[in-house]
């Protein structure tokens, strides 16, 4: 399953982490490299759009 | 006296094998019929490697590396500690990475590398290479801010032509320290 790690940004927007192949689990990499207090949600890749036109117009919904 | 082992079984031994010094051109711990290649102590607290009967390499006192590999003597080697490649378009994905558990896609050619492993402090050297193939190449890529710089993690922006942020298809870093 190829997963992505989602958060609201301080300015509104959504960041997206790309696990990388390092060994760790996905919720291992959530627990230390979402920034602390920040709520996350774990998603599959296919529901990130591709056409990042508006990138940095995108939001985050819980 | 040399004592000399015939068989096919090896040294099983539960003490400690103590060998001399040795040296470049006469390794304490060589090979049969190329006796100028091999391990040897050049001093205290140092591992030497010999090859031609010329030293190629060390462990120094202080338990840096060092080689030679064309520099022209040996010398310490300072190690690239994190490397990352990934395509910045489409679905961001990762291709390869070292010592890399993730990067952050914060928007619009704006990145965070995560290491997998921190760094002992934020005074490493971090170095940027990208490209597409669109003909956008010239590209460059900054480092943010000293507060995003940190032991475990640096964020940076890729722009095109100085003109804005960009997403570029090859987005390449490598950290030394």
């Amino acid at each position: 399953m190829n997963l992505r790690i989602i958060y609201q940004t301080d300015e509104g927007g959504v960041s997206i982490i790309v696990p990388a192949d390092c060994g760790l689990t996905i919720e291992q990499i959530a627990a230390k490299d979402v920034p602390a207090g920040k709520p996350y949600q774990i998603v599959d890749a296919s529901e990130i759009p591709t056409d990042r036109t508006f990138r940095n117009a995108w939001e985050y919904q819980e | 006296m040399a004592i000399t082992l015939d068989g096919t079984s090896g040294i099983n031994s539960s003490g400690v094998i103590v060998a001399p010094d040795g040296s470049a051109s006469a390794p304490a711990i060589t090979n049969d019929g190329d006796t100028n290649t091999g391990i040897f102590f050049p001093g205290a607290d140092r591992i030497g490697f010999a090859k031609g009967g010329a030293q190629c390499g060390e462990f120094d006192a202080s338990g840096n590396f060092q080689f030679n590999s064309g520099y022209g003597s040996v010398a310490t080697a300072y190690g690239c500690r994190a490397w990352v490649n990934f395509n910045g378009t489409g679905t961001v994905a990762i291709r390869a990475s070292g010592n890399v558990s993730s990067i952050t896609d914060n928007g619009t050619g704006d990145y965070t590398v995560n290491f997998t492993t921190a760094m002992p402090d934020a005074n490493y050297a971090v170095v940027f290479g990208n490209g597409d193939n669109t003909g956008n190449i010239t590209q460059s890529a900054y480092l943010y801010s000293s507060a995003t710089y940190t032991s475990s993690s640096y964020r940076f922006t890729v722009k095109n032509n100085g003109v804005g942020p960009y997403d570029a298809t090859v987005i390449t870093s490598t950290v030394s320290r």
